[in-house]
C-alpha cells in the first residue's frame, strides 16, 4: 500500500530502506551542452531511479520511487513507463492509481504523459470505469473548459467505452456558460457526426442549423457558430448557398451588409453572384482592416473567375 | 521558467514562488543582443527551473543552438563539440535483427534514459524518441555536420516500428500518445535523411487528412478541435512529403487533398485584434502561434496577407528586457517561446536574422546544409 504522503523531502540516502542500493549517477560526458543545475533532491531521486530502472526492480519501493520522480519531472516518459511495469508486476489496485493520477493532475493538467498513463489504466479497468472517468473529465473542464488534453481524453473514452447519451446535452450546457467556447462547439460537431444514437449529420442537420443560426443572431461576432454552420454543409455547400432563408437570418445583424445586399437585389440589373461577393469583399476590406490584404486578394480572385 | 516538448503547445510559464512578472513597458525594437545573451546563457548553463525538462535535453539544446543561428550568433557554439555530444545520444542496435524488435534506434533525448551497454554489449533500456531524433538531426545540420554519413538505415527501418495502423506515429516504443506532432517529426526525419523508407507515406497522408476539422484547421488527432500547432504539423508534413506544392496560393493552384480555401480562411482569422496570433478560435494570442500559424501561411504562400505591423507590435509586448520572449505580454521569458518568438521575427524578415525554413522550423542555411 503506497503511502499517501510524500516522503517529505527526506534524502533517500538517509533512508534505511534504500541502504542496499547504489545510486547511479547520470553520466553527462565531458562536454555537455545546456547543462542543468539540478537541485539536490532532483539529482538524488533520479540517481536512485536510474539504479532501480537498470536493475529492473519491480517492487513496492520502486513504485514509491516512481511517484517521487514523477512529482519532480512529470514529463519524464521513462519514469511513467517503468511505473506501469511495476504496477503490472505488483498487480496493484488500479482504482487507487486513478486517484494518484488525479492528485498529480491538479497541478499538471496539461501534461501528455499523465493523460496517456490515465488512458492505460482505464483501458485495463474497462467500461466499468466509464462514467467515473467522464465525470472526472467534466470536473477538469469545469476549471478550464478548453483544456485540450481533457477533450482529447474525453473523445477517446467516448469512442472506446461509450457514454454518448448525455454528451450533446453536456455541450449545450457548456455553450450556455460560454457561447464562445470553440472546444464545446467542436465537441458538438464530434457528437453530432459520430454518436451512434443520433443518426449522423443528415439526420441532425436541420436542428443543428437552427441551433447555430440562433447563436449567430445573438453574437454575430462569434466566429464559432459561423464555422459550425458551414461545417454542417461540409460536402453539400450548394444547399447552404441556395438557402435564402438561412442567409437572410444571418444577414440580420449587419446593417451595412444588409444595405449592400438589398441594393443589389433591388437594382435594375439582375445581380451576378460575383457582384455580391465583390461588394462583400469591399465592405470587409474596411471593417476587417486587419485582413485587408486578404480581402483584396479574394476580390481579385473573383474578378479572374468571372 | 519551464518548457516542455518542442511541440507541446499551451505551455504555461512557471514563476518563482515570490515572483510576479515584471511589468516593464515594451521595448520598441527587436533586441537582438539581449536575445543572443539569453540563448547563450542557457546554452552554457540552465537554471534548476528547467530540471523537469531533463528528459528533453536535446530539445533544449536545439532551441539554444538554432536560436543562436537565427540570430547570426552561431560563433558562440563549439560546433565539433556539439556534434560529438549529439551523436553520443544515438541508440545503436547490435545487429540487423534488433531493428525488427519493435524499438526505435534513433536518438535519446537525455542521458537520463540512456544507459551504457552491459558487459556483453547488450544495450539496456533503449528509449530512442522521434522528437529527440528530429532535434538531434536539426542540431547536427545547424552545426554543419553531414547527417547523411550516419547510419540512417537503422533509424529508418526501426522508425517503421513506431507507425500505427491508422498512420499515426508513437514517439517511443515504450508507449505514448500518438498524434500529429510525431507524424511531423517522422516526416521531418525522413526529409532530412532524404529517404522515405521510414514510413508508409500513404497511410501517413490519410491520417493527416483525417485530422482536418470542419472549420478548415487541423486538430492534433482526428475529431479534435483545430489548433495552430496541429495545423502546422499537418501542413508542414504534407509539404515535406510532397503532397502539396510550395506556395500554392501564388500559383493559383488548388490542392486536391486538403480544403485550402477553408484552411487559409481559418489561418487568417487566427490573427487577433491585438495583432498576435491565437492557437484556436476565441483564445488569447500567444507568441508561439506567430510561428505555428505564420509558418503555415508562409508554406501556402499566404503570409503576405497578414498585418505584419500589428503582429510585430504584439510580439514586442512579449519581448523580455531579460532577453527572450514570453507566451503572453509582459511575463517572464521561457526558452520555448523565446525560440518561436525569434522564428516569428525571422518570418517577418527582421533585419539581422537568418531566413527561416518554415517546413523544418530552423534556418534555411541549416536546412540546406550550408555552414
Amino acid at each position: 500500500m503506497e503511502s499517501s504522503e510524500e516522503d517529505g523531502g527526506v534524502p533517500l540516502s538517509r533512508m534505511a530502506e534504500w541502504r542496499d542500493v547504489t545510486p547511479l549517477r547520470q553520466d553527462d560526458g565531458p562536454n555537455p551542452v545546456v547543462p542543468i543545475t539540478y537541485k539536490e533532491e532532483f539529482r538524488e531521486t533520479m540517481d536512485y531511479f536510474r539504479a532501480i530502472y537498470k536493475a529492473d526492480e519491480r517492487s513496492p519501493r520502486a513504485l514509491r520511487l516512481t511517484r517521487r520522480a514523477i512529482h519532480l519531472n512529470p514529463g519524464n516518459y521513462t519514469v511513467w513507463h517503468f511505473r506501469r511495469l511495476v504496477l503490472e508486476a505488483l498487480n496493484t489496485d488500479l482504482d487507487e492509481e486513478l486517484d494518484f493520477i488525479q492528485r498529480i493532475a491538479n497541478s499538471n493538467s496539461k501534461n501528455y504523459q499523465l493523460w496517456h498513463h490515465r488512458r492505460w489504466v482505464i483501458e485495463r479497468l474497462g467500461s466499468n470505469a466509464r462514467s467515473k472517468e467522464l465525470h472526472l473529465i467534466k470536473s477538469i473542464l469545469s476549471l478550464d473548459a478548453k483544456n485540450y488534453h481533457a477533450w482529447s481524453h474525453r473523445q477517446w473514452v467516448l469512442q472506446a467505452l461509450g457514454g454518448w447519451e448525455d454528451e450533446l446535452d453536456y455541450c449545450r450546457q457548456l455553450l450556455e456558460q460560454d457561447i464562445f467556447n470553440n472546444s464545446a462547439w467542436n465537441q458538438r460537431y464530434f457528437v453530432v457526426t459520430r454518436s451512434p444514437f443520433l443518426g449522423g449529420l443528415p439526420a441532425m442537420r436541420a436542428s443543428e442549423v437552427r441551433y447555430s443560426v440562433e447563436a449567430i443572431v445573438v453574437n454575430p461576432n462569434n466566429e464559432c457558430p459561423w464555422r459550425y454552420l458551414r461545417g454542417l454543409y461540409k460536402d453539400d455547400i450548394e444547399s447552404l448557398v441556395n438557402d435564402r432563408e438561412i442567409l437572410s437570418i444571418c444577414l440580420k445583424p449587419s446593417q451595412e451588409l444588409r444595405d449592400a445586399v438589398v441594393a443589389l437585389w433591388t437594382s435594375d440589373t439582375r445581380p451576378l453572384d460575383a457582384d455580391l461577393a465583390t461588394a462583400i469583399c469591399d465592405i470587409l476590406e474596411h471593417v476587417d482592416s486587419l485582413r485587408a490584404s486578404y480581402w483584396i486578394w479574394r476580390k481579385n480572385k473573383l474578378r479572374i473567375a468571372a | 521558467m519551464a518548457t516542455r516538448d518542442p511541440l507541446d503547445f499551451d505551455v504555461g510559464v512557471e514563476e518563482d514562488e515570490d515572483g510576479a512578472p515584471s511589468p516593464s513597458s515594451p521595448l520598441s525594437y527587436f533586441e537582438r543582443d539581449r536575445h543572443v545573451a539569453f540563448f547563450g546563457m542557457l546554452y552554457d548553463l540552465m537554471p534548476y527551473h528547467y530540471q523537469s525538462q531533463e528528459i528533453n535535453r536535446l530539445t533544449l539544446a536545439f532551441f539554444t543552438i538554432s536560436g543562436l543561428h537565427l540570430l547570426k550568433a552561431l560563433d558562440r557554439v563549439d560546433k565539433d563539440r556539439v556534434a560529438s555530444w549529439v551523436l553520443s545520444f544515438r541508440a545503436h542496435p547490435i545487429n540487423q535483427a534488433e531493428l525488427k524488435n519493435g524499438q526505435f534506434y534513433g536518438f535519446h533525448g537525455s542521458r537520463m534514459s540512456q544507459f551504457p551497454p552491459d558487459e556483453n554489449g547488450v544495450s539496456v533500456c533503449n528509449a530512442g524518441h522521434l522528437a529527440s531524433t528530429y532535434c538531434a538531426l536539426a542540431i547536427l545540420k545547424t552545426v554543419g555536420f553531414n547527417i547523411l554519413t550516419i547510419d540512417k538505415e537503422s533509424i529508418l527501418i526501426s522508425m517503421r516500428n513506431l507507425q500505427q495502423p491508422d498512420g499515426s506515429f508513437m514517439p517511443v516504443h515504450l508507449g505514448a500518445e500518438t498524434d500529429l506532432r510525431f507524424v511531423y517529426c517522422a516526416a521531418a526525419i525522413c526529409f532530412m535523411l532524404e529517404d522515405w523508407s521510414g514510413m508508409d507515406r500513404e497511410k501517413t497522408k490519410d491520417y493527416i487528412l483525417n485530422c482536418q476539422s470542419y472549420d478548415g484547421g487541423f486538430g492534433l488527432m482526428p475529431g479534435l478541435e483545430s489548433h495552430g500547432g496541429g495545423t502546422y504539423c499537418a501542413v508542414a508534413s504534407l509539404r515535406l512529403m510532397g503532397y502539396i506544392e510550395d506556395d500554392l496560393l501564388s500559383k493559383n493552384a488548388t490542392s486536391s487533398i486538403i480544403n485550402v480555401p477553408l484552411l487559409l480562411d481559418w489561418c487568417m482569422q487566427r490573427q487577433a485584434i491585438d495583432g498576435g496570433f491565437q492557437g484556436r478560435a476565441n483564445k488569447s494570442s500567444d507568441t508561439c502561434y506567430a510561428f505555428w500559424v505564420g509558418a503555415v501561411l508562409r508554406i501556402l504562400g499566404g503570409y503576405k496577407f497578414i498585418d505584419k505591423i500589428a503582429l510585430r507590435g504584439f510580439l514586442l509586448t512579449c519581448q523580455s528586457e531579460f532577453g527572450g520572449f514570453s507566451k503572453y505580454p509582459r511575463e517572464l521569458p521561457d526558452l520555448y517561446h523565446s525560440y518561436y518568438g525569434c522564428t516569428a521575427f525571422s518570418l517577418l524578415e527582421e533585419p539581422g536574422l537568418n531566413p527561416l525554413c518554415a517546413e523544418l522550423g530552423m534556418t534555411d542555411l541549416a536546412a540546406l546544409g550550408i555552414l
